[in-house]
């Protein structure tokens, strides 16, 4: 206990540096923005910035990069409460009974209920990720190639079967991302893989095209395609303070979805948007309010708002501790860490200290600077709502153009977008989600490392994944996840819960 | 018997790259499962990604129907004409010396491809977007970074029916300006920002 506030004091003497609080506030208001504007989402952003973050240190990098994601939490609840209009796939629940709270003129009790129930959210979850972090990281240690090779495993089916759509398919699209980290060169006998003999392709396929291509730019031309939709805001804000009513209402509400959220953020394959989808099915079947759900009811915002935040934060524990990005918002991140010359994985939290105790402490700072920013400045961030896409989507192609070509100072990085950027429109018009993608193509390459080893040691029998008792029980996980998802009820479920 | 069309083509999709894949990849050695050869992992990979394309296909038959949108008779005709003129383009630009460098031929092949997709309505929007980026490829080099911003947002802003010029001078103006400050003041990449000769 006495050594984690040792290290929450190092943390944040770290995180309250100038340039590291500063970045913070750039991201959680990059972050804010893009929640608040639709049609741009936090993987997108975060891979336009990924090249910025070259020049930096590594801990500014992540805490900035954190906090567009948490950011962009806050952002996205602003404008489905008062717009009806999801910023984020996250916020989607909110519209439902917080667009309706507008309508009856409590849009500020909203508002203050979902900020002031998002921050208690992170900063529980930051103490969670703080307390959590070098427990696990200590069991970890222990692992060896083959219990390493089924934990990813288990992180690629679990983040399929939870990704919306159909499972096969998301499986599908983890097995393409891995085969698409294969290209370059083999990392033991340094042959060429795939290269077709172009000599830019011997490092592997360029990351930050393939999330700017697939993300970024097929997102642009999906949304010129679509007629746009421009709105006004016509409900006032009114009052931020709530009725005793309703703190009685919503604090039990807030602290179920600390609690779930927090756990479905840990999950691999979980995340924001699982986590405020779920909190809203358990608000509508628990709580005292649950007659109300529909016509508005405090519940149903503060809830959700709560899950979706804790989730941001926790999701960072299987990166910080195991190395395993448990999204594609994680994935980003492994890969901003890896351009850094840091390899991601249980030895972080010792060889890098300042990076893992400055992010974390960091978090919570952020947390509190958005609560500062959110509540007091929610006419302006509306405003941004007024700028047309038409004059936005050129600024993201120039972004994603410059940034992808200064990675290594070659054009045929901007290529590749292109050829990404055709994959990811196909991608969309087929019904393929893009997520497992992503996270399949940084673990891929791990996987293949591990999986050489673990078959090295064991003289090439396949039953060590089964008999070392840490792999076999991460296997069994893996097999009663998939076996689950053949049973047409639990299917079912899963499809309405997505559905919201 | 309803055929989920988008399925049909998930399944299509993976299987063909799962054969191409396996197709590539006997260049390679396999090595045993005890000492796996650059070969093994891209083998069990690409098999995988045989049997779940097959899957999706199966499933696809009975999926109920979710239809692709409609393809014009001209979306057809110009995208085949596009891959065709691409793939006929390339290599005879790539042979061309004044053009061996810098992608160049891979450019300038991408860009009539995209100006021949962009004849189609259904396609005008993807293909003027990417080729605001392929422009953008193109000229950085020797056009230099203020002449490639301003073509590619001038490219990219037909996509957009609703653009008008003063409001792309406005972007093309403010994106140079914002550029510049990110990019050459505070980042300083190694790129010219006036065109070189």
């Amino acid at each position: 206990m006495e050594l984690l506030f040792a290290n929450l004091a190092h943390g944040f003497s770290v995180a309250l540096s100038i340039d590291n609080v500063l970045f913070a506030l750039l991201g959680a208001l990059i972050g804010t923005a893009i929640g608040v504007l639709p049609g741009i989402g936090p993987v997108a952003t975060i891979s336009l910035l990924l090249p910025i973050t070259f020049g930096q240190p590594a801990t500014t990098a992540m805490i900035m990069l954190a906090g567009i994601y948490y950011g962009a939490q806050y952002g996205g609840s602003t404008t489905a409460i008062l717009l009806n209009l999801p910023g984020e796939v996250s916020s989607v629940v909110t519209t439902l009974e917080g667009y309706k709270m507008a309508r009856n003129g409590r849009a500020g009790a909203a508002l203050a209920i979902s900020a002031l129930g998002s921050f208690f959210a992170g900063s529980i979850a930051t103490i969670l990720v703080a307390a959590s972090g070098p427990l696990l990281t200590s069991i970890a240690l222990s692992f060896g190639p083959a219990d390493y090779f089924s934990l990813m495993l288990l992180g690629l089916v679990i983040s399929s079967v939870l990704a919306q759509g159909s499972v096969i398919k998301s499986i599908g699209m983890v097995v393409l991302g891995v085969a698409l980290g294969l290209v370059g060169t083999d990392v033991q006998t340094g042959q060429q893989r795939f290269t077709f003999g172009i000599p830019e392709l011997s490092d592997g396929l360029d990351f930050a095209a393939m999330a700017m291509g697939v993300f970024g730019i097929a997102e642009i031309i999906l949304n010129l395609e679509r007629p746009e939709v421009r709105s006004v805001l016509s409900t006032k804000v009114g009052s931020l303070f709530l009725t005793k009513e309703e703190w009685k209402r919503a604090t039990p509400s807030v602290l179920r979805g600390t609690v779930l959220g927090s756990a479905l953020g840990i999950l691999p394959g979980g995340g924001a948007s699982l986590a405020s989808f779920g909190s809203y099915m358990m608000e509508r079947k628990m709580s005292r309010g649950k007659a109300d759900f529909g016509n508005g009811a405090i519940e149903g915002v503060a809830g959700p708002e709560a899950a979706n935040n804790a989730a941001a934060q926790t999701s960072f524990i299987p990166l910080l501790t195991l190395g395993i990005p448990s999204n594609a918002v994680m994935a980003l991140m492994v890969g901003a860490l890896i351009i850094q010359g840091i390899q991601p994985g249980p030895r972080m939290v010792e060889s890098q200290p300042d990076l893992f105790w400055g992010l974390i402490c960091s978090m919570w700072i952020g947390n509190l600077m958005l609560l500062v920013i959110n509540l007091p400045l929610i006419g302006m961030w509306v405003k941004l709502l007024q700028v047309p896409y038409k004059y936005m989507y050129p600024a993201i192609l120039t972004f994603c153009a410059i940034g992808v070509y200064s990675i290594n100072n070659s054009v045929f990085g901007v290529y590749q977008t292109v050829f990404f950027a055709i994959l990811g429109y196909i991608f969309a018009k087929i019904k393929m989600e893009p997520a497992p993608l992503l996270v399949g193509f940084v673990l891929g390459p791990m996987m293949e490392e591990h999986l050489r080893r673990a078959m090295l040691l064991s003289r090439g029998d396949p039953m060590v994944f089964v008999e070392r008792p840490i792999s076999g029980v991460l296997l069994a996980i893996c097999a009663l996840a998939l076996g689950l998802m053949l049973l047409p009820g639990l299917r079912k479920k899963k499809e309405e819960a997505m559905a919201g | 018997m309803r055929i989920n069309a988008k399925d049909l083509a998930s399944g299509l999709l993976l299987v063909a790259l799962a054969v191409i894949g396996l197709w590539l990849n006997t260049e390679h050695t396999l090595g045993s499962a005890r000492r796996m050869g650059p070969g093994y992992m891209p083998m069990l990979v690409f098999w995988l990604e045989l049997g779940l394309g097959a899957i999706v296909l199966a499933i696809s038959l009975r999926g109920g129907s979710d239809p692709l949108e409609k393809w014009t008779k001209l979306d057809f005709v110009t995208l085949a004409i596009a891959i065709g003129v691409v793939l006929v383009a390339y290599p005879f630009l790539a042979a061309m010396p004044a053009l061996s460098a810098n992608w160049y031929a891979l450019g300038i092949s991408l860009l009539i491809g995209f100006a021949v997709a962009a004849v189609s309505p259904g396609w005008r929007k993807l293909a003027l977007v990417l080729a605001g980026m392929t422009v953008f490829g193109v000229l950085l080099e020797q056009g230099g970074l203020f002449l490639a911003i301003t073509a590619m947002v001038v490219v990219a802003a037909l996509a957009e029916p609703k653009h008008r010029p003063l409001g792309v001078l406005g972007c093309v103006v403010f994106l140079l300006a914002l550029c510049w400050w990110v990019f050459i003041y505070e980042l300083d990449i190694r790129v010219s920002v006036w065109p070189t000769f």
